[in-house]
């Protein structure tokens, strides 16, 4: 069965189609694409093995791309619950600026806490990442969380063209849930390609504690209702677009963002640089959106 | 709410970090102990665990459980018993509520599915279930009492959820890294992240239910970290004095914790020996890990 799928050019699309359309749209350029998403069975495995890796890219490599979006969560998360971001110890030598960012106003004890306890998750993931990494792991970007939300909400189509996520706690979740479903999905994706054992364990542990927060996320706004769930799955229609598909619109019976098998979504690295750049053009795009001078490592720029 | 079932993630960061490299040190030494363990092993393991979640689920949303076809063994043996009270619907009364159990029992069916499919004939069959005895036993262990319906209201299948949804996830966490095949591990990967989905759905339910909801929340979480041995790997839904909430079961690294089968099975069990089973599984689980 297929719930709520997002709309994308006019069409719905299901869930299953979705991830046909995901392995279309990689037209097998993509850089780590993941196989095996677009039959829904692994009961042959061997005929839809995963492409092999390109040739040079390491696990530090993908946990530098993993760092990079955890400066990101973090940076958010932290100016949003102290209204100061990384310390220079967590952010490395020759970190770039971040702009935007502020404390957010919050009325309800319950959103704080759960705001708060991110915060320290994601805290957490960047010193778990950069300590595993130790002098390989990359400074912070220059990130921006102020002309990358206004951009986003113009791409959305969302009322107003313009969107402040730090101005109260219904806008922060909004914020919070342009992330974490994208998080989900990038580690996801991430875990077939780590060579080491210890690092899938690693990796699957953070991965698992986006999921958490995307789910209790999602299920405050669910709450919350219109023009809430509205928003946000204009969100996801945005990222559906630049992300090869990969969403479940959000709803009080579709808490969970999973494909028709109900298994999570995997991204590639490029479907998340399109998201996380902003920028749903197919080719090469190497900064944008909430890096507007990239990434900071190996995987910095999609290959389509 | 005592320090004890705070503190891995709260209260000692460095203990707890400390633990955590232990934790790691054991999960290594569980896989290669393991290593003799297939995938079709651990897949089985995996439809075990799905076959209780979706009685579960199913039970509580339409009051039957699944049908005989989806819990046959893949060579056509027949699935076993459901153990439970007689009408388990239950009483919703706030549809949003009802509209995200109903959403589970329709994942948890569908893992269900996809596991056999994936395994085609050497599917296990349903192993005997109880969602009655196990429940009430588990109650006692937790001190919450000599009985517990997970069926008699809605706060109270939240509890029931809760008891599975946390135990799914570090389940196949620990599941992961047993896998060799690199699509089933995607699988898994994805299944694991749907678990962890519910959990964190379920658990801020809970946490919006007030505190004697969220002080069983800690009795249970209490009760699985003592069965697994650990002690200290599960934290139930609270607010620290700091006002740092817990809706996410995670350790000091901002990771969810990893079990191994011993550990689920401990679990599962209710404390019964490996191969013999009780609680949720009287008769234990089916297949080479249980």
């Amino acid at each position: 069965m297929d719930k709520n799928p997002i709309t994308v050019l006019g069409n719905k699309v299901s869930r299953r189609k979705f991830l046909a359309g995901a392995a279309a749209g990689a037209g097998g350029t993509a850089a780590l694409a993941i196989a095996g998403c677009g039959s829904g069975k692994i009961s042959q495995p061997s005929g839809n093995p995963p492409p092999p890796l390109p040739t040079g890219i390491t696990d530090d490599d993908i946990f530098n791309f993993a760092l990079n979006l955890e400066y990101l969560e973090a940076e958010y998360y932290l100016r949003a619950t102290t209204g100061v971001g990384l310390s220079a110890s967590d952010t490395g030598s020759g970190a770039g600026t971040v702009t935007g960012g502020a404390a957010v106003p919050f009325k309800t004890p319950a959103i704080q806490a759960f705001a708060a306890e991110i915060a320290a998750d994601e805290l957490a993931h960047v010193r778990f990442l950069r300590k595993v990494l130790s002098s390989k792991a990359v400074a912070e970007p220059t990130i921006d969380l102020m002309n990358s939300f206004n951009a986003a909400a113009q791409a959305a189509g969302i009322s107003g063209g313009t969107f402040n996520p730090f101005a109260d706690e219904n806008s922060f979740l909004l914020g919070a849930f342009v992330f974490e479903d994208v998080g989900v999905t990038a580690y996801h994706g991430a875990a077939g390609l780590l060579s080491v054992t210890a690092d899938l364990a690693a990796a699957a542990g953070i991965y698992a504690t986006e999921a958490y927060h995307a789910g209790g996320i999602r299920t405050l706004i669910a709450q919350l209702g219109d023009p809430y769930v509205t928003i946000a799955n204009q969100i996801e229609t945005l990222r559906a677009t630049a992300g090869g598909g990969n969403e479940t619109a959000l709803a009080a019976n579709a808490i969970v963002a999973a494909d028709s098998n109900s298994i999570c979504f995997d991204r590639t690295t490029d479907q998340v640089l399109h998201i996380v750049y902003l920028n749903a053009t197919a080719g090469v795009v190497s900064k944008g959106g909430f890096f507007p001078n990239g990434l900071n490592g190996k995987i910095t720029a999609s290959a389509s | 709410m005592t320090d004890s079932i705070n503190s891995p993630k709260n209260s000692t960061r460095r203990n707890a970090i400390l633990l955590g490299g232990a934790a790691l040190a054991g999960a290594l030494l569980t896989s290669t102990a393991q290593a003799a363990v297939t995938d079709t092993d651990i897949l089985n393991f995996a439809l075990n665990l799905e076959y209780l979640e979706a009685q579960f689920y199913t039970y509580a949303t339409t009051g039957a459980g699944l049908p005989s076809s989806s819990t046959s063994s893949g060579g056509g043996a027949a699935g076993g018993t459901v153990t439970i009270k007689a009408n388990a619907k239950v009483p919703f009364s706030t549809p949003f509520l009802q509209q995200f159990a109903m959403e589970v029992a329709t994942d948890e069916q569908n893992h269900v599915a996809f596991l056999r499919t994936a395994l085609g004939a050497s599917a296990v069959a349903q192993p005997n279930i109880d969602l009655m005895n196990s429940f009430n036993a588990l109650a006692q262990a937790a001190g919450l009492g000599a009985s517990f319906d997970p069926f008699a209201s809605e706060t109270n299948f939240l509890i029931g959820a809760f008891i599975f949804e946390d135990v799914g996830v570090t389940a196949y966490q620990g599941a992961a890294t047993l896998l060799s095949s690199k699509t089933y591990l995607d699988k898994a990967v994805g299944i694991h992240g749907v678990e962890a989905y519910h959990a964190a759905s379920i658990r801020t339910r809970i946490y919006q239910a007030g505190t004697t909801a969220q002080s069983i929340s800690q009795a249970v979480a209490a009760t699985r970290a003592k069965l697994d041995g650990t002690s200290n790997d599960d934290i139930g839904v609270s607010t620290s004095q700091s006002g740092v909430a817990t809706i996410v079961d995670n350790d000091a690294n901002g990771m969810t914790y990893a079990r191994s089968t011993t550990q689920v099975l401990s679990i599962v069990y209710g404390g019964g020996a490996a191969g013999t089973g009780g609680a949720f599984y009287p008769n234990a689980m089916n297949g080479n890990i249980k």
